[in-house]
This record gives structure tokens, C-alpha cells and sequence, in this order.
């Protein structure tokens, strides 16, 4: 695992694979965006307003396998002491609440034509939100300690994101385990309760939009080495 | 041991203890944190007339019929297990229909029936196209059959 | 056609979001990079 612990060796990899992360990404999002919104024909009971589901639900789960990322390199951080688990952990916070944000305003755009509101406190939409506050939290306590942490986050700011990862699964179970306006998991071990007809465009967004947030994390990982670089080399010079 | 092991068996305990408070929590909210009343939770909890309350279940088949004064409509509200009679007055969403989901705001009046204040509709995990409706779904396949 | 303005409307939010980002991400990496070559090629 410490293979890749070496600044240096990262980059080299790193270079190449933002760029064929991102475009393979973008042309799937494209494809599933334009075939979600041509291509598939519209749901029986909701209409056109069933083609958001091809954005809100990769939103969700980057969201979600945003914070995953954040407590697995917490986990990588405190316990093998990896140098650059702490640099992903910061990569990974500004995609993963932007992701959020848009699942929960897509959501309500969602809502207000189907439910008939923008917004109510059933479980589902309120453990979004509180993952949403996460990301915040996650955000000040890692810029507040960027400069000591050598361009990653602090001790406590990675504690902080192995405990905030409790809300993962309270989130996936909110509709199973209490009463919720949001409808139950449609696609569960068992099989896909989505048409077929309506479902394929959802894989590729979903994989396009995973790619796309792989190369925005690999684009910050590559800006705060960077400018961790510049920063150390800077006080050399000063003191030398 | 080592250092490593260390700190890898305390942040695993530290991380199992609070997966497991979480959930004791999430167990103990299981009633708290219901977003509605279910028509056998009204039978079995009891909930007194006039009290500000959600009422969710699905729309009776045939139940809903419009009053005389075009504004104000009748339906029942069933989870399977209870049965609640329930009133509107106002526009309900498109998606408010028999056989559907519904999540209405409202109060129980004296004579038992739910008085809602505003109505939300509530569709399940299923999205199929046009064609298919008035097919059945099979809850445990996940395939639509043909209704006979 | 009134469900059509809900659909538009989170398609384009996500999708310049998402582009927004992404642009700021990439003008962030550069600017980064570009300093640190700056300061390796000084003596």
C-alpha cells in the first residue's frame, strides 16, 4: 500500500489518469443524459419529470460513496500513518458536498411535481441534509488545519470523518426503517423494480458521473501537493 | 504488537461501538422519527381527535367520490391492516389517485373520520413505461405479467 | 409541457455545476503546477 506513498511515484500515475478518467467520463454523461432525456419513454404515473432520476441518483450515491472515500482514507491516515490518505480525505470533501447538494435539489425539484412539495423532514431528506452539514463541518476543520497538516487534514478532522461515516448506512436504511415519503430502494439484491425500458440510461450516468468526480478528486489531489511543494520549498529558501 | 496493530484494533473497536450506538438510536427513533401515522398505528396507539398528525397508506379502490360542492372529496386510507375513512377540501396532486400512495396533514374529527389540510402523494419504487400499466408486478420476480 | 420546466431545470443546475467545478478544479491544478515548475527551474 505504500507503494503509491511516494509524492513522486502518484504523480506519474496521476497525470495520465486525470485526463482518462475525465473524458471517458464526460462522454458517458453525455450519452446518458441525451438518451435519459430523448431517448426513453416517459413513466405511467409521473410523466417526463421520471428523467431526473438519470441525475438525482448518481448525485446520491457520490454523495454517499463520497463520504466512504473520506472515512476509508481517515481509517488509512490514522492507522498506517499513509501521507497521502490525508491529501485524499481533503480531495474528496468539495465534489462529495457538491454532489450532495445537488441530489438534495434535485430531489426537491423532483418532489414539488410528484409529492406535491419541495421539501418535508421525513427521514430520507433529513439524513441527506445532515450529511450535507458534514461535508461543511469536514471542510472547516480541514482548511483550518491545511497549513500544519502539510496540505492534508489534521487527526482530528480525519476522526471526525470515520465517526460522520455512521450516517452511510442510516441514510440507505431511512426508508426501510421508518415511515418516509421518499419511496422505498428500487433496486435491491433481488433485482431492479425500474423497467428496463427506463433503466439503461442510469448506467451510464452513473459510471460517467463516477468518472468525472474520480478526476476532480485526482485534480485536487495533483493542486494541494503541488502547493504543499511550492509552500516547503519556499521556506527553504527563506531560511537557506 | 506493534503500534499499527494498535491503533488499527482501536479505531475498529472505536468504529464498531458507534455503528452500534447509532443503531440503538436509529431502533429507539423507530416510532419518534416516522414521518406518518399508518392507519393501524391510529387503531392500536389511539390518537385523539384534533391532534395535528400525518396519515399515510394507500388510496382504497373505488373509494374516492367527489361532493356535491366540487371542491371537497372522499376516499379511504388502508395500510392492509386498518382502514380509515379521510376527507379533502382543496386540489389534490396529479398523482393523487385510487391505488396509489398518499401522505395527508390533517386531524381526526369526532366521528373518527381524517379531516386533511393538505394532501401529498406518495408513489412507489416502481417505474415502468405507459405501456406497461395495467400489468401486474410480481413483488418477489420483479417481472410484470400480463393482467388476465 | 409544465413537467418539461422541472426536468430542464435540474438538468442544467447539475450539469453547470458540475462544469464549474470541474473548470475550477483544472485552472486551480495548473496555477499549482505552473508554480512549482517556476520554482524548480530557479537556481
Amino acid at each position: 500500500m505504500h507503494r503509491f506513498a511516494n509524492p513522486a511515484r502518484f504523480l506519474n500515475i496521476a497525470r495520465p489518469f486525470t485526463g482518462w478518467l475525465f473524458w471517458p467520463g464526460l462522454i458517458l454523461l453525455a450519452a446518458g443524459a441525451g438518451c435519459g432525456l430523448f431517448v426513453t419513454p416517459p413513466d405511467y404515473l409521473q410523466g417526463e419529470t421520471v428523467r431526473i432520476l438519470y441525475i438525482h441518483v448518481p448525485a446520491a450515491w457520490l454523495g454517499m460513496a463520497g463520504w466512504g472515500g473520506i472515512a476509508v482514507a481517515a481509517l488509512m491516515q490514522l492507522v498506517w500513518r499513509h501521507p497521502l490518505a490525508a491529501v485524499a480525505g481533503r480531495a474528496i470533501a468539495v465534489p462529495g458536498a457538491l454532489f450532495t447538494a445537488i441530489c438534495l435539489i434535485t430531489g426537491s425539484i423532483w418532489g414539488r411535481p410528484t409529492w406535491g412539495t419541495w421539501w418535508e423532514w421525513d427521514g430520507r431528506m433529513t439524513s441527506m441534509l445532515v450529511l450535507f452539514f458534514l461535508y461543511l463541518g469536514y471542510m472547516a476543520l480541514a482548511n483550518a488545519s491545511a497549513r500544519q497538516a502539510q496540505g492534508g487534514v489534521s487527526p482530528t478532522t480525519a476522526i471526525f470523518g470515520l465517526v460522520g461515516a455512521v450516517n452511510i448506512p442510516i441514510i440507505n436504511r431511512s426508508v426501510v426503517w421508518w415511515n418516509s415519503l421518499h419511496q422505498g430502494p428500487s433496486i435491491t439484491m433481488r433485482g431492479s423494480s425500474i423497467d428496463m425500458a427506463l433503466l439503461w440510461p442510469l448506467g451510464l450516468t452513473l459510471v460517467g458521473f463516477t468518472l468525472l468526480f474520480a478526476a476532480i478528486v485526482l485534480m485536487r489531489m495533483r493542486t494541494i501537493l503541488a502547493e504543499a511543494k511550492a509552500e516547503a520549498r519556499m521556506q527553504r529558501m527563506a531560511r537557506g | 504488537m506493534k503500534a499499527k496493530h494498535q491503533r488499527l484494533i482501536l479505531a475498529l473497536a472505536a468504529l464498531v461501538a458507534l455503528v452500534g450506538a447509532a443503531l440503538l438510536a436509529a431502533s429507539a427513533l423507530r416510532d419518534e422519527a416516522a414521518y406518518f401515522y399508518a392507519p393501524a398505528d391510529v387503531r392500536t396507539k389511539g390518537v385523539e381527535a384534533g391532534k395535528a398528525i400525518r396519515l399515510g397508506g394507500m388510496v382504497v379502490k373505488g373509494s374516492l367520490k367527489h361532493a356535491p360542492d366540487g371542491v371537497t372529496i372522499h376516499f379511504d386510507v388502508t395500510d392492509g391492516k386498518a382502514t380509515v375513512p379521510a376527507s379533502f377540501k382543496g386540489i389534490a396532486p396529479d398523482l393523487f389517485r385510487e391505488g396509489s400512495g398518499v401522505v395527508a396533514e390533517g386531524a381526526f374529527d369526532r366521528s373518527g373520520t381524517f379531516v386533511a389540510t393538505n394532501l401529498l402523494a406518495k408513489h412507489d419504487e416502481r417505474y415502468m413505461p405507459r405501456e406497461l400499466e395495467g400489468m401486474n408486478y410480481n413483488e418477489t420476480t420483479h417481472q410484470m405479467k400480463a393482467e388476465q | 409541457m409544465n413537467q418539461w420546466a422541472f426536468v430542464i431545470g435540474a438538468y442544467a443546475l447539475t450539469f453547470s455545476a458540475t462544469f464549474l467545478l470541474c473548470l475550477r478544479c483544472w485552472r486551480a491544478m495548473r496555477r499549482a503546477e505552473a508554480a512549482v515548475q517556476k520554482l524548480s527551474e530557479r537556481p
